[in-house]
């Protein structure tokens, strides 16, 4: 096992190592400067700006919101806000060319709004469905086997 | 309110932030990041001039799969490492141990986390603005891509070599076992560890569902995030124009000549001579880098037959040299292999219609299983190398 797991390690120093020389090797110092900045700013970005609002969004979620409005709403901004930031390139249609009519040709304003809706409708729908099923019996406890159940799609 | 300002791990107190939540969620980051690295070594092969194992030809709509596999796996990746970054977003402010030793390794590990972090987001940011043909940097995208990619790799390779016990003991148990998780980590969260789980396979189907459209024809009005809704003259969109390409003038000048030459051995046609001869249609998808593909019905002539007008041997690479005077793929290399296949064709018309000038007028490269920006447009020039 110790073993397997040592060699199964150096493997992996061995493809970064490759890795790292391809990337050393291929580029001059400007743009290998620039590649720098960008694997930088990920992780900045991530762990010092998008990870402590999401902490800030949940923790107002959990004070404002009612209980049983809370799965429903993290259900919902898990799902959203994460295909909400992977579509920011189309959203923004920053690659945009006046020439060219067949590159980023949907109105994705009006295709977020129709997701954001979906998302909403099936999350309430859940919500809805999960109450109705609790209801007759006694209030939830917070350690049943199955838990509460997310709902939506 | 008080913004929290964490010193310490021991204030993120979710039962969510555990082991056996993150090792689920990492199997399939790990399945989805293994599937784009394999599909991406793939495209960066089917790319380079020299093949020392020839790419195959067939399928001819291999490369339409591997890449399509690509990008999708990586957009499914995107809410996979999010909800996966924030499971272990604690050990970020974990203390540091006691002992040089220990810190030692200590230090080791967290290192060889901060470069797979950074890789991983990294390859996924990248990837996403690449295909949506945003280049905001200076870097060369391909040449980065590919070697973060390894990068990418390796450290999770070495990532999963660490963790591999942890791993399995949270695979073999169920997910609200509690026995690796942090001694705090007990608050009950909004969700249940089956909820959050779920709730992130969710995400991971809309974020595909959203932008797979762009090269899974049957998803093209579902994808409301799709780079490209299909939409292009002959029912194929475009990726780089005329006017980009710079050839809207000499690629309908009526001085324009097509020449094949191999050695001292030269023949020259009008696009008139090129429609005169034998033409035949071809069904073969253009499958771009970027990840977007459509099928065509091509007509031309096959490129062998041209080839065949200056006697060149088979298996003879051949430089296809475009009418744009700048750019990377102004001028390609078509392998042996590619250029004697009886489906390579020099196209002239693309569904019973002449070539549009976006789409390579007065004719194009188009063979099976090749990544687009090598299916050369406005051809002016075929040399079949010595």
């Amino acid at each position: 096992m110790r073993a397997t797991r040592a060699a199964v390690g150096a493997l992996g120093v061995l493809a970064g190592a490759y890795g790292a020389w391809l990337l050393l090797s291929r580029q001059d110092l400007a743009q290998l400067t620039n590649a720098a900045l960008w694997l930088a700013s990920g992780v900045v970005l991530h762990d010092f700006v998008l990870a402590p609002v999401v902490l800030v969004v949940v923790a107002v979620v959990a004070r404002v919101a009612p209980r049983h409005v809370q799965a429903p709403a993290v259900v919902a901004l898990v799902v959203l806000g994460a295909v909400t930031l992977l579509a920011i390139p189309v959203l923004g249609r920053f690659g945009a060319r006046p020439d060219n009519p067949t590159l980023l040709d949907r109105s994705y304003g009006t295709g977020w709004l129709v997701l954001a809706g979906i998302t909403l409708a099936a999350v309430v729908a859940g919500a809805l469905v999960v109450r109705s099923r609790h209801r007759p019996a006694v209030p939830p406890t917070e350690r049943s086997p199955r838990g509460p159940r997310p709902g939506g799609g | 309110m008080k913004l929290p300002t964490p010193p310490s791990d021991e204030q993120f107190t979710s039962r969510l932030r555990s082991a056996a939540v993150a090792a689920r969620i990492g199997l399939w980051l790990g399945i989805c990041f293994g599937l784009a690295f394999v599909t991406g070594v793939i495209s960066h092969y089917a790319q380079n001039h020299s093949q020392p194992i020839p790419f195959p030809t067939s399928p001819s709509w291999g490369y339409r799969v591997t890449q399509g596999v690509h990008v999708v796996s990586g957009t499914a990746a995107v809410p996979l490492l999010l909800v996966k970054l924030w499971t272990v977003y604690p050990r970020l402010f974990a203390r540091p141990p006691r002992g040089l030793r220990r810190l030692a390794v200590e230090g080791l590990e967290r290192g060889s986390i901060g470069v797979l972090v950074a890789a991983a987001i990294f390859q996924l940011a990248s990837g996403l603005l690449n295909s949506a043909q945003w280049y905001p940097w200076s870097f060369s995208f391909r040449s980065t891509h590919y070697a973060i990619g390894w990068v990418a790799i390796g450290a999770l390779v070495v990532h999963i070599a660490v963790k591999l016990p942890v791993i399995r003991r949270a695979l073999g148990a169920d997910v609200d076992d509690t026995s690796q998780d942090r001694p705090n980590a007990t608050r009950p969260g909004v969700l249940s560890r089956r909820g959050l789980l779920r709730t992130t396979w969710v995400a991971s189907g809309v974020a595909v569902l959203a932008t797979a459209g762009s090269t899974v024809p049957l998803l093209r009005n579902v994808s409301v995030f799709g780079v490209r809704s299909g939409d292009g003259p002959g029912g194929i969109p475009i990726n780089k124009s005329a006017r980009a390409a710079a050839v809207t003038a000499s690629a309908v000048s009526p001085d324009y000549r097509f020449t094949v030459a191999y050695g001292d051995r030269e023949v020259t046609l009008t696009r008139d001579e090129l429609a005169a001869m034998p033409q035949a249609t071809r069904s073969l998808p253009i499958a771009c880098v970027e990840g977007w593909s459509a099928g065509g019905s091509w007509s031309g002539v096959v490129l062998r037959d041209l080839l065949d007008l200056v006697d060149a041997p088979r298996g003879r690479d051949v430089l296809v040299v475009s009418l744009q005077e700048s750019g990377p793929y102004r001028e390609t290399v078509l392998q042996g292999n590619f250029a004697d296949d009886d489906r390579t064709l020099l196209a002239l018309r693309l569904e019973g219609e002449e070539l549009a000038i976006d789409h390579g007028y007065p004719c194009r490269l188009i063979a099976p299983n090749r990544p687009g920006v090598l299916q050369t447009k406005w051809v002016k020039r075929l040399e079949v190398q010595a």
